[in-house]
């Protein structure tokens, strides 16, 4: 049975709570999504039908990228760490630190995307670059996804609404967002300098 | 992480141990940054056993996906059922993941 703490919101009978013992569930099921599409895309990955292949990868462009949204966890870390100080000020810029940064690098897979495109990579070529769209394409989502979540906290906190107790909080958030970082650290390896 | 009896609803509560400083979490991010940087150059270390080059790079995205885990997402900081929760959902995803490619690259339909 959940108990509702002023603090914490309602508890588990471990004391934990709720809120954030289901968002670990759920991120334990999102390892089994990617982990799908990671091991097609590892399937398929010579499977180009005479289209483009891995050649047209760009690993200097990515590692930037990847090392933008490696430093938006950084920055989430920080607002959460403002958010349990009560630091709003604090949590607002690290919050739309975060957003920035994630913006960039949606920004940079979407110039990756059409440099593909350009370069004769789509969907429709070869089981590659199906795999390698759905993959890539679906993090990117989970991105966007993060994206909007951390605008919601930011308005939320300028309207004095962000409340730990209701709701999705910036711990909740946080974890989400860390989630999507890591899934990119295995995409990064695996599908990026793995495969050059 | 010890668990102690909330002071109106005597239900029990979850005292997390006191979190990094954020001294430490810029510590991480820097170490994260090099560790990505060792990535790409062993990346493009010409002729390199495949063998070296594949088992350097899976343990160097370990110990990234380690650290972002258990520091910025503070799951060494937690309690034993969302260490279990996470364990779980990446065990089953580890082995999807192998019964996928053994399945369909042939190994297992012999």
């Amino acid at each position: 049975m959940a108990t509702e703490t002023a603090v914490h919101g309602p508890t588990g009978t471990d004391g934990a709570d709720i809120r954030k013992t289901a968002m670990w569930g759920f991120l334990g099921s999102e390892c089994l999504f990617f982990g799908s599409f990671i091991a097609t895309f590892l399937l398929y990955s010579d499977e180009t039908n005479g289209g483009p292949g891995t050649e047209v990868f760009d690993i200097p462009f990515t590692s930037v990228s990847s090392f933008v949204l490696l430093m938006s966890s950084l920055t989430m870390v920080l607002a959460h760490n403002a958010y349990e100080r009560d630091d709003n000020r604090q949590l607002r810029i690290w919050l739309v630190a975060t957003a920035l940064l994630g913006t960039v690098f949606l920004g940079g897979q979407v110039f990756e995307f059409t440099t593909f495109y350009a370069e004769g990579l789509r969907m429709d070529v070869s089981p590659f670059g199906s795999a390698f769209f759905v993959l890539t394409g679906f993090h990117g989502a989970h991105v966007a996804v993060g994206v909007l979540m951390l605008t919601s906290m930011i308005i939320l906190s300028r309207r004095g609404q962000l409340y730990r107790h209701r709701g999705m909080n910036v711990e909740l958030v946080g974890l989400y967002w860390h989630f999507v970082d890591i899934v990119w650290i295995v995409i990064f390896t695996v599908v990026y300098l793995l495969q050059v | 992480m010890s668990t102690t009896e909330h002071a109106t609803t005597g239900q029990p509560t979850t005292e997390h141990p006191p979190h990094p400083s954020v001294k430490r979490y810029w510590q991480i991010a820097l170490f994260l940054g090099v560790v990505t940087a060792i990535e790409v150059a062993i990346a493009y270390i010409p002729d390199l056993d495949r063998t070296v080059l594949t088992v350097g790079l899976v343990g160097l995205g370990i110990i990234k996906f380690g650290s972002v885990v258990g520091w910025f997402m503070h799951l060494r900081f937690e309690n034993k059922t969302m260490n279990r929760l996470f364990a779980i959902g990446l065990v089953l995803a580890l082995g999807l993941f192998f019964i996928v490619l053994a399945t369909f690259s042939g190994i297992l339909s012999s």
